[in-house]
């Protein structure tokens, strides 16, 4: 059941993490309304995403080969890193600023972009590891279908759930600021953990030269092939053994969203 | 600025997304590569050490003959893999140096462990 659970608990953590960072987001300004049917859209559009892929590496040899698949599950997180970076952007750009704009009916191109890209982000969110979640769970349905696994990976998912839940709400419990701070370094570790998972796969499909393979080697730390070290690899993109490649993006990211991003000001609304 | 901001991330995913489909055929020559199967079975990986030498592309076969659905999983060899029971599938191994590569079932993470010596 243990297994189980950890699974099901990884697997969903990071959509829920995104989507109940998103919700918190949208609910704490009445004014964003608007973005409710995109968020929610987005979630349809990625579970359907999700049953796509686990069909697809369920009947690997059909319709789309393996190495396209490879190539899509290299892109998919750097286009979630993209994704959140401009949604932190936003956010912080129109800290006070989207209630005024909306209701003078000023939404403006940018703003509707955002919405997609809200729409873009939780769909993907749900679908790269949903279709993992699909599949292991199909496999323990069909094979060895017991009352542990079922309870384990319920557990799991409600655990999951609870990480939603809390963030969901969270602008309520805690300041507005206080929230926005701790999602805000959330969506970006994140963010940085995507990355270097995208990059790294390209190295892996040769498309990205490694510039240093490895870069450097920190196993006897931490091992990222651990439970625990995959664990810290999956939610800030540590590696034991890391490419230049992916470090060097990584640490082009960080300069970005320690240098420019954060330090942003709300944009400046006309009195 | 923002709006920008947008259409560059727009941009930079559509064309990603369009690399995928004009690059994915570049491994095209998988078929000829050395060959090394794996087979997962009962939550462990089978053979639990293969040998291959440096510096060559090669790619492992991955045969899933357990109940249950697995995740061939490596980040030192930057590749993951789920396979539904019964399935079979393959991922091309870049050329490596010299070491030990450790890759793991994770989905039976305490069993299915398997290592890769290169010399």
């Amino acid at each position: 059941m243990g297994n189980a659970l950890f699974i099901v608990w990884r697997e969903t953590i990071e959509a829920m993490l995104v989507i109940g960072i998103l919700h918190g987001w949208l609910s704490a300004r009445p004014d964003a309304r608007a973005g409710f049917p995109w968020l929610w859209g987005g979630i349809a559009a990625g579970l359907g995403l999700a049953l796509f892929l686990a069909v697809t590496i369920m009947d690997i040899q059909s319709w789309v080969s393996a190495n396209a698949l490879e190539w899509f599950q290299a892109v998919m997180p750097l286009v979630a890193c993209g994704l959140i970076f401009q949604m932190v952007w936003w956010m912080r750009r129109h800290g006070a600023g989207l209630k005024k704009e909306l209701e003078a009916g000023m939404e403006s191109a940018a703003d509707r972009a955002n919405w997609l890209g809200i729409a873009v982000l939780a769909a993907v969110a749900v679908g790269r590891e949903g279709a993992e979640t699909v599949v292991f769970l199909y496999g323990a349905v069909k094979g060895s279908a017991n009352a542990d696994i079922a309870l384990g990976s319920a557990t799991g998912f409600l655990l999951a759930l609870a990480a939603y839940w809390l963030l969901s709400r969270g602008s309520r419990f805690v300041s507005w600021r206080a929230f926005f701070r701790v999602t805000e370094v959330m969506l970006l570790l994140l963010g940085g953990a995507l990355l270097v998972d995208g990059a790294e796969k390209l190295v892996g499909l040769e498309a990205l030269p490694p510039l240093a393979d490895p870069l450097w080697n920190t196993a006897f730390l931490l091992d990222d092939s651990t439970r625990a070290g995959g664990l810290v690899a999956a939610f800030t993109g540590y590696r034991a053994a890391p490419s230049g490649m992916a470090y060097a993006l990584l640490a082009v990211y960080w300069a970005l969203a320690l240098g420019v991003l954060l330090k942003l000001k709300p944009m400046r609304r006309k009195a | 600025m923002t709006l920008r901001f947008s259409a560059f991330v727009g941009l930079v995913s559509a064309a990603l997304a369009a690399a995928v489909f004009l690059l994915a055929p570049a491994q095209a020559g998988a078929a000829e590569l050395p060959a090394y199967t794996v087979v997962a079975k009962n939550g462990r990986l089978i053979p639990n050490i293969l040998n291959v030498p440096a510096g060559v592309r090669f790619k492992i076969v991955v045969r899933n003959e357990g109940r249950d659905a697995i995740e061939f999983e490596s980040l030192q060899l930057r590749k993951e893999k789920v396979l539904a029971p019964g399935a079979e599938s393959f991922v091309v191994i870049a050329p490596l140096k010299p070491g030990e590569y450790d890759f793991f079932d994770e989905f039976h993470p305490d069993t299915g462990r398997s290592r890769i010596v290169v010399k």
